[in-house]
């Protein structure tokens, strides 16, 4: 008898981390990255986040719901010990361009190349950090 | 921190678990929310111009790195679980940013996405392995094959049948019966702790504009509550 076919997984869909200052980091993803604010789960609107006591901001790149949620915790400290880095994928070459000019503008420093050095070479990269030391890397990639 | 028995302290306790589940009957989601009802102080979740995206700079998430305590055994509850496929593991390399340090990566893929999830065993100066915190993230989210409804909850299924509990779900995102659980984004999905307690949720069927517009034409935030 064959072995049921298992159900897989097709891609990293979405991310949600912890921020200590939601204004400041909505702000600084909006301003860098032109992302879309699509919801917002609050203590004052949602059962889940008052039993956890977590308020949690929405973001789209522009086409699903969301794809990254900044979450603060409102009892627990977050830190940067179980999370390296996340990767973002620009949208072309000029966007990645407007990115990096965005940081500059803002005296964000910024780490050239990939963030790991075992990574795969991709046609660009560079990475900065969030309010929160939260690494982002940037690339330019072929489209998946 | 060297504890390997460490749970995080963002991880539900097995008393909260019990709980989670009533977060679908829309009574009990009253009955949490009655204080800022009462008050004046109740908002709807969605923001009033959702469906109305321009594109942002970004296409997509490429990669995301998260530290474990065994590669082996995360590789193992990857592939079991979510069926990724281990791609390579490097040998020790220096800590990108921290002085001294070392790590030891492990890139798996899933079906369509190459290299998105990288396992990493960090060292510090002494040679002894960390424990991950658990504080960085809440979760990152896996799209289940097919992304439709039917997949999550065969899906989840799949892994309660494999011993396998879930922490939370299988739910949709939305108010609507008998899954949601009054949250947003309209995705079904249930979540499982891998074996650092990442939280890890396995997704498909998010809104995305075009049938958020389909569901609920021109209603403002405040209409769908």
């Amino acid at each position: 008898m064959n072995a049921p076919t298992r159900i897989l997984v097709t891609h990293l869909q979405h991310h949600v981390f912890y921020v200590t200052d939601l204004e400041r980091s909505k702000a600084f993803y909006i301003k860098v990255f032109d992302l879309q604010f699509s919801a917002l789960n609050h203590p004052d609107s949602s059962a889940a986040m008052r039993l956890s006591q977590q308020e949690m901001h929405f973001f789209s790149f522009g086409f699903h719901h969301h794809d990254i949620c900044l979450v603060k915790h409102h009892k627990l400290k977050m830190d940067n010990n179980s999370m390296l880095h996340f990767t973002l994928a620009v949208k072309d070459a000029e966007a990645f361009d407007e990115i990096r000019r965005r940081a500059r503008d803002m005296d964000l420093p910024i780490r050239e190349g990939r963030m790991l050095a075992s990574a795969r070479p991709v046609p660009r990269a560079f990475c900065l950090q969030d309010p929160d030391r939260h690494w982002i890397e940037i690339i330019e990639e072929p489209s998946r | 921190m060297s504890n390997t028995a460490f749970v995080p302290p963002n991880v539900l306790p097995p008393f909260k678990l019990r709980f989670a589940g009533l977060l679908k009957r829309k009574w009990f989601r009253e009955m949490v929310l009655l204080w800022p009802t009462l008050t004046k102080r109740r908002f709807s979740n969605k923001t009033e111009d959702y469906g109305v995206f321009k594109p942002s700079l970004v296409s997509h998430i490429g990669q995301l790195s998260i530290y474990v305590r065994d590669i082996a055994r995360s590789r193992a509850w990857y592939e079991k679980v979510a069926g990724m496929i281990h791609s390579r593991t490097c040998e020790l390399e220096p800590h990108p940013f921290k002085e001294g340090w070392r790590i030891r990566c492990c890139y798996m893929s899933a079906t369509d996405h190459e290299e998105c999830l990288v396992l990493v065993e960090e060292y510090d100066p002494s040679g002894r392995i960390t424990v991950p915190s658990g504080m960085s993230f809440f979760h990152f989210a896996l799209e289940v094959k097919g992304n439709q409804l039917e997949d999550v909850l065969a899906f989840a299924k799949q892994q309660q049948a494999d011993g396998f509990q879930l922490n939370y779900g299988p739910v949709r995102h939305n108010s609507e019966p008998p899954l949601g659980d009054g949250e947003t984004g309209g995705n079904v999905a249930c979540y499982l702790y891998d074996p650092d307690w990442h939280n890890v949720e396995f997704c498909g069927a998010m809104d995305t504009i075009e049938n958020y517009r389909e569901r609920y034409g021109e209603l403002k935030g405040k209409d769908r509550a």
